[in-house]
C-alpha cells in the first residue's frame, strides 16, 4: 500500500502558496494598523481624549398610575444631582471641592469622604457628589460652569407616591436593579437602573418603564456640546389605570392604621374580579425607596416583628376558621348529604370517633338547619356535615372555590395555601389522615390554609352564583375570563340567606355590623392561635396569643356590587373586630351615615 | 466508506513506538508557545475589557482556558486516525445539534444559536465547524488524485454546505462565514485553474443573489454601514467609528493597561468578545498589535510547517483544514477592528471571551500537535 507519498509534493507546494497568501494578507492588515495608529494616531488620540463623541442616555419617563376615577396615585418629580468628572478639573481637585462645598453649604471634608469612596475608579468616570440640589444651587453651578467644566448637573426623576403607605401594598416600590437581574435581562437593564421591586411597579415594569433612548453628541474638550451626531428618542412608559377606588382604599388603610392593627383588607367587584381596595397592615412608606435608601430605614423595615414588607393579602396564609362554613354548606347541599331542612341538635358539644368536639357557644344552638347553622355559626351542625362528606370531598369543593392554588392576581409573590386531603397527608406528612381531623377542618381549623385574596374569590363565587373570577388591579389587565363552577344554585341560595341573617338578624353573629340600606351578607370567623383551656376575653391575653379574626361579606345581597374581606391578625373575634371594619367600608362605599344621631 | 486508518496508514509494529514520552519531546514549540501566550494575553485583556461591566469575565475565561488546556492534552494523545474514523459520527452529531437549535435553542442577539443543557450553554456551530473539518479531511485523504475531479469537489462542497446553510438560517452570517475557510483544504487538494475561475464567477453571481433576496434587513444594514459609516451613527457605524478611535488613539505604545478611555468608558461594544483587539490596540498601541499579530503568524507558519512534514495525506488535510479556520478568524477579526471589513460576529481565537470558542481553539491546536507528534512513525 504505497499510496502515502503519492502526490505529496503537489500538496506541499500548495500549502506553501496558501501560507504565503495568508502572510501577505497579514502584512496588509498590519499596515492598516500602522496607518490608523501611527499615521492617523494623533487625530484619533485627540478624538478619544476630548471624548468628542459622547453617548448620552435619554431616560424614558416612567408611566404614571391612576385610580379608577382618574386620580393620580404616582407621579415623577424632577431632582437634581451634582456629578463631577475628575479628569476635567482645571486645577487641583481640592479647589473643585471647595467650590462645591461653598455652593452646597456643606463642609469640604464631607465631600472629600464621598470622593474617597471612588478612589479606585477611572478618573474619567463621573462621580455622584450630591443629590437633591435646590434650584438655587443648580443655577449657581450653571453660572460658574465655565470656570468649572468638571461639574455637571444631572436631572433625575424620582417616583412620588402621593398616598404613601396607604397604597404601598398595591403599588410596591422601585429599587436599584440587582446584578442578577442585569444578567438575566440580557441588555434590557443597565447597572444603576431603577426597576419595580414589588406590586404593580414590579408586575408592570416592562409597560411602565418604556425604552430609554440615547443621543450621540460631539462635544469640545470642555464638554460643551458642539453638535448632535445622532439621536434615538426615548419611548415613554405607558400610564396605567387601576381598578382601585382611592376613597375606599384610604378608608381601608385608616381602619388598619395604628398599633396592634395587623391584618389585611380586600374589596373586590364580584363579577369582574376588579380590586377596589387592597391593604396590608402594617404598611411602609414607599417614598423612602425613591431617594437613596438610608441603611437605618431599611434595617427598621427588616427588624419590624410584623414584617411590613410582606403583603398579607397575597403572601400570608391563615386558617379560614368559621368562614369555611360557606364552603361546607355549599358542599353538603350540592352533594345532598344534607337537605335544606335536615336538622341537627346542638347541645354545645358532640362526640365523634370517641372524642368530644365543642361548639363555640357553650349552651348550644338547639335545633338548627342549614340556614340557621350559618347564621349562628353552629360548629356541631358542620361537624356532622363534615363527617358525612369526608375529607376528600371537602377538599374537592375547597378547590372548586379556588383554594390551594394562586388566584392569578396581577402582582407577584402570591401563596397557594393548602387544601389537605388523604393523598396530601400520605405524601407530605407520611402518615394517614385521621377522621378526627376532618371534624376540625369542617369548621376551618386544622391544616387548611388560605390567603385573604383567596377568601375574596371564594366569597365572590357565592355572590355571583358560582363564577370563579381572577382578581386584578389594572383595569384592562389581560386575565382569564370568569369560569363557571358546577355548584348547585339552590345550595348557593341557602348560603346567601344564611349569610344575610348573620348580619341582619338580631341573633346573627355579626348583627352589630349591619349597614342600614346596604343589605350586607357576611360570615365571621375566629381562628384559635393557642388552645384555650379557659376562655379569656381578647383584651386579657398578650397580643401575639390572641385569636385571628375574619369577616368576609358582600352587598347588596340581591345584586352584589362589592365583596369585602377583612382579616385582623390577633384581632380577637371576627364579630367584634373584623366585622365593624367591613361595616365602615360599606358605609363609605354606599355613602351611608352610620351615626346620624351623633351629628 | 473504507476505514482510513487501515487503508492509508501502515500499521506500525508494536516496538516501533516504545515510549509515549518520545512523542512529547517532538511537540512543536512554536505552535504550543504561541497558543499559550495568546491565551495569556487574552485573559489579561478580557479582564481589562470587562472591568467596567456588571460582570468580570476574567474568572470564567480562566476556567475555559483551563478546560481548553486539558482538552488539548487529551486530544493530542489520541491518534488522529482514530479521530478521522470517528469524524462521520461527529459530523452527523454536529448536524443533529444544529437542527436541534431550531427547536430548543436560546436566542441571543438576533440569532438562535445556543443550546442550553442544565446550567451550560454552548454553541453547536463551533463544534460543527470542527467536525466538518475532520470529515472533509477524511474524505480528501481517501482520494488519491493529483487534481480533484468536479464530482469530488461537488461532494466535498456538499459536506461543507450542509452545516453552513443550517448556521446561516439561524440566522448567524458570522457563524456561516467561519465555515467557509475549509475551502482552503479543497484548494490544497488541487483544483483546475479553469474551474477555479468559473467557480469564482458563479460565487459572485450567487452573492449578488443572496444580497438581493436572502439577507435580513439588519445584515444588509451592516454591510451598507460598513461602506458608509455615517449612515447609521448609533448602530454599526458607531461601532466601527468607536473601534477606530480606540485603535488609533493607542498610537505606538498605547495608554497603558486598564487605562483605555474608549473601552473603560463603555464606548466600545462587545469589547470582551468581537472587539477585544480594539481594547488591546488602545491600551498597548501598535507595539501590542504587532506582538499579537506576530504570535498569530508564528502559530500559522508553525501549523503550515507541521502540515508539510505530516506523515500522510490525512495529516496534511487535517492540519490545513484546522489552521485555515483559525486563519480566517484572525484575518477577518483584525481587518474588521481596523475598519477593513464589515462588522459580523467573528471572534479572535484565544483572545476573545467565549466558552465553546475557546475550547474549540484548544482542541484544534491539540489535534495539530497530535499530527506532528506522530510524524516519525512512518519515516
Amino acid at each position: 500500500m504505497q499510496v502515502v507519498r503519492e502526490h505529496r509534493d503537489d500538496l506541499i507546494v500548495r500549502v506553501r502558496i496558501l501560507s504565503a497568501v495568508v502572510t501577505g494578507i497579514m502584512i496588509v492588515i498590519a499596515t492598516g494598523f500602522w496607518f490608523v495608529q501611527l499615521v492617523q494616531g494623533s487625530y484619533y488620540r485627540e478624538l478619544a481624549e476630548n471624548n468628542r463623541l459622547r453617548k448620552m442616555p435619554i431616560k424614558a419617563p416612567r408611566g404614571l398610575i391612576y385610580d379608577r376615577t382618574g386620580r393620580l396615585l404616582v407621579e415623577n418629580i424632577p431632582s437634581y444631582a451634582l456629578m463631577i468628572d475628575r479628569s476635567r478639573a482645571p486645577h487641583h481637585l481640592d479647589q473643585s471641592l471647595a467650590f462645591a462645598a461653598e455652593i452646597l453649604g456643606r463642609p469640604v471634608e464631607e465631600l472629600q469622604d464621598v470622593m474617597d469612596r471612588y478612589q479606585g475608579t477611572p478618573v474619567f468616570q463621573p462621580v455622584l457628589l450630591a443629590e437633591n440640589l435646590t434650584l438655587g444651587e443648580v443655577s449657581r453651578i450653571g453660572v460658574q460652569g465655565l470656570e468649572h467644566p468638571e461639574f455637571e448637573v444631572e436631572v433625575q426623576h424620582l417616583r412620588l407616591y402621593r398616598h404613601g403607605g396607604q397604597t404601598a401594598s398595591v403599588l410596591g416600590y422601585l429599587g436599584e436593579v440587582t446584578q442578577d437581574e442585569v444578567e438575566r435581562a440580557d441588555g434590557h437593564y443597565l447597572p444603576g437602573d431603577l426597576v419595580g421591586k414589588k406590586g404593580i411597579e414590579q408586575t408592570y415594569d416592562p409597560v411602565l418603564r418604556g425604552r430609554d433612548g440615547e443621543r450621540v453628541v460631539v462635544v469640545d474638550s470642555r464638554g460643551e456640546l458642539l453638535e448632535e451626531y445622532g439621536r434615538k428618542p426615548a419611548i415613554p412608559g405607558k400610564n396605567l389605570t387601576l381598578s382601585l377606588d382611592l376613597d375606599l382604599q384610604q378608608e381601608a388603610a385608616r381602619q388598619l392604621d395604628g398599633p396592634e392593627k395587623v391584618g389585611a383588607i380586600v374589596a373586590m367587584d364580584p363579577h369582574t374580579g376588579e380590586i377596589l381596595a387592597m391593604v396590608s397592615s402594617p404598611s411602609y412608606n414607599p417614598n423612602i425607596f425613591s431617594r437613596r435608601l438610608q441603611r437605618s430605614d431599611w434595617q427598621a423595615l427588616l427588624d419590624d416583628p410584623n414584617h411590613p414588607l410582606q403583603n398579607r393579602v397575597i403572601q400570608n396564609t391563615y386558617s379560614p376558621g368559621s368562614t369555611f362554613k360557606i364552603v361546607m354548606a355549599t358542599a353538603g347541599l350540592t352533594e345532598r348529604v344534607v337537605d335544606p331542612h335536615s336538622r341537627a341538635f346542638c347541645t354545645g358539644a358532640a362526640t365523634f370517633y370517641g372524642r368530644s368536639f365543642r361548639c363555640w357557644k357553650k349552651g348550644g344552638h338547639g335545633s338548627v338547619e342549614a340556614e340557621t347553622a350559618i347564621k349562628g355559626s353552629c360548629d356541631v351542625y358542620f361537624y356532622g356535615v363534615g363527617q358525612r362528606l369526608g375529607i376528600d370531598r371537602i377538599a374537592k369543593y375547597a378547590r372548586l372555590f379556588g383554594l390551594g392554588e394562586p388566584t392569578g392576581i396581577d402582582i407577584h409573590g402570591e401563596k397557594r395555601g393548602l387544601v389537605p386531603d388523604m393523598a396530601w397527608s400520605l405524601k407530605a406528612r407520611k402518615m394517614p389522615w385521621y377522621p378526627g381531623e376532618t371534624i376540625s377542618v369542617s369548621i376551618g381549623q386544622g391544616p387548611i390554609l388560605m390567603t385573604p385574596v383567596q377568601m375574596a374569590v371564594l366569597t365572590s363565587m357565592v355572590a355571583n352564583g358560582g363564577y370563579r373570577v381572577t382578581p386584578h388591579l389594572v383595569r384592562d389587565a389581560k386575565v382569564q375570563a370568569p369560569v363557571r363552577v358546577p355548584l348547585d344554585p339552590d345550595a348557593i341560595e341557602i348560603v346567601h340567606k344564611g349569610m344575610w341573617d348573620v348580619v341582619n338578624d338580631p341573633s346573627g353573629t355579626a348583627y352589630a355590623a349591619h349597614v342600614p340600606g346596604a343589605d350586607v351578607a357576611g360570615k365571621t370567623g375566629t381562628v384559635q392561635v393557642i388552645a384555650q383551656a379557659q376562655r379569656l376575653t381578647a383584651k386579657a391575653l398578650p397580643f401575639k396569643y390572641r385569636d385571628h379574626a375574619w369577616f368576609t361579606s358582600f352587598a347588596p345581597v340581591k345584586d352584589p356590587k362589592i365583596v369585602v374581606v377583612v382579616f385582623a391578625e390577633h384581632g380577637g373575634s371576627g364579630a367584634h373586630t373584623a366585622a365593624p371594619i367591613a361595616q365602615a367600608l360599606y358605609a363609605k362605599y354606599f355613602k351611608v351615615d352610620l351615626h346620624p344621631a351623633a351629628r | 466508506m473504507q476505514n482510513i486508518s487501515k487503508s492509508i496508514s501502515i500499521q506500525p509494529l508494536a516496538e516501533e513506538r516504545p515510549h509515549p514520552l518520545r512523542h512529547l519531546s517532538s511537540i512543536d514549540l512554536g505552535l504550543a508557545l504561541s497558543a499559550f501566550l495568546l491565551a495569556a494575553i487574552g485573559l489579561a485583556t478580557v479582564h481589562s475589557a470587562s472591568s467596567e461591566m456588571p460582570v468580570d469575565y476574567f474568572p470564567r475565561q480562566f476556567g475555559w482556558v483551563g478546560i481548553g488546556l486539558a482538552l488539548l492534552i487529551i486530544v493530542m494523545s489520541i491518534d488522529y486516525h482514530v479521530l478521522l474514523d470517528l469524524s462521520v459520527m461527529m459530523y452527523l452529531a454536529g448536524i443533529v445539534s444544529l437542527i436541534a437549535v431550531f427547536f430548543v435553542g436560546v436566542q441571543r442577539g438576533g440569532a438562535v444559536n445556543w443550546i442550553q443543557i442544565g446550567p451550560w450553554q454552548f454553541q453547536p456551530s463551533e463544534f460543527a465547524k470542527l467536525a466538518t473539518a475532520l470529515f472533509i479531511a477524511r474524505y480528501l485523504a481517501s482520494l488519491n488524485m493529483r487534481v480533484l475531479e468536479l464530482r469530488q469537489i461537488i461532494l466535498a462542497l456538499a459536506i461543507l454546505g450542509l452545516p453552513v446553510i443550517l448556521v446561516a438560517i439561524e440566522p448567524d452570517m458570522g457563524g456561516a462565514l467561519m465555515t467557509m475557510p475549509l475551502i482552503g483544504m479543497i484548494l490544497v487538494a488541487g483544483i483546475r485553474m479553469r474551474l477555479l475561475v468559473t467557480a469564482t464567477v458563479i460565487a459572485l453571481v450567487l452573492g449578488a443573489g443572496v444580497w438581493t433576496f436572502g439577507m435580513h434587513g439588519y445584515q444588509k444594514q451592516r454591510v451598507l454601514t460598513f461602506l458608509n459609516p455615517e449612515r447609521d451613527p448609533l448602530g454599526a457605524g458607531y461601532q466601527v467609528r468607536q473601534s477606530k478611535i480606540a485603535v488609533g488613539s493607542g498610537q505606538l505604545t498605547g495608554k497603558g493597561y486598564m487605562q483605555g478611555t474608549q473601552s473603560q468608558l463603555r464606548f466600545l461594544p462587545a469589547r470582551h468578545t468581537d472587539f477585544i483587539l480594539s481594547v488591546l490596540a488602545e491600551e498597548w498601541g501598535f507595539a501590542g498589535v504587532l506582538t499579537v499579530l506576530s504570535l498569530y503568524a508564528l502559530y500559522i507558519t508553525s501549523a503550515a510547517r507541521i502540515a508539510m512534514r505530516a506523515r500522510d495525506r490525512a495529516g496534511i488535510f487535517l492540519v490545513v483544514g484546522l489552521v485555515s479556520v483559525t486563519c480566517f478568524h484572525v484575518l477577518y477579526n483584525s481587518a474588521m477592528v481596523v475598519g477593513f471589513m464589515p462588522i459580523t460576529g467573528i471572534p479572535l481565537p484565544f483572545l476573545s471571551y467565549g466558552g465553546s470558542f475557546t475550547m474549540v481553539n484548544f482542541i484544534s491546536t491539540g489535534i495539530i500537535l497530535g499530527v506532528d507528534m506522530r510524524r516519525y512513525v512512518n519515516r
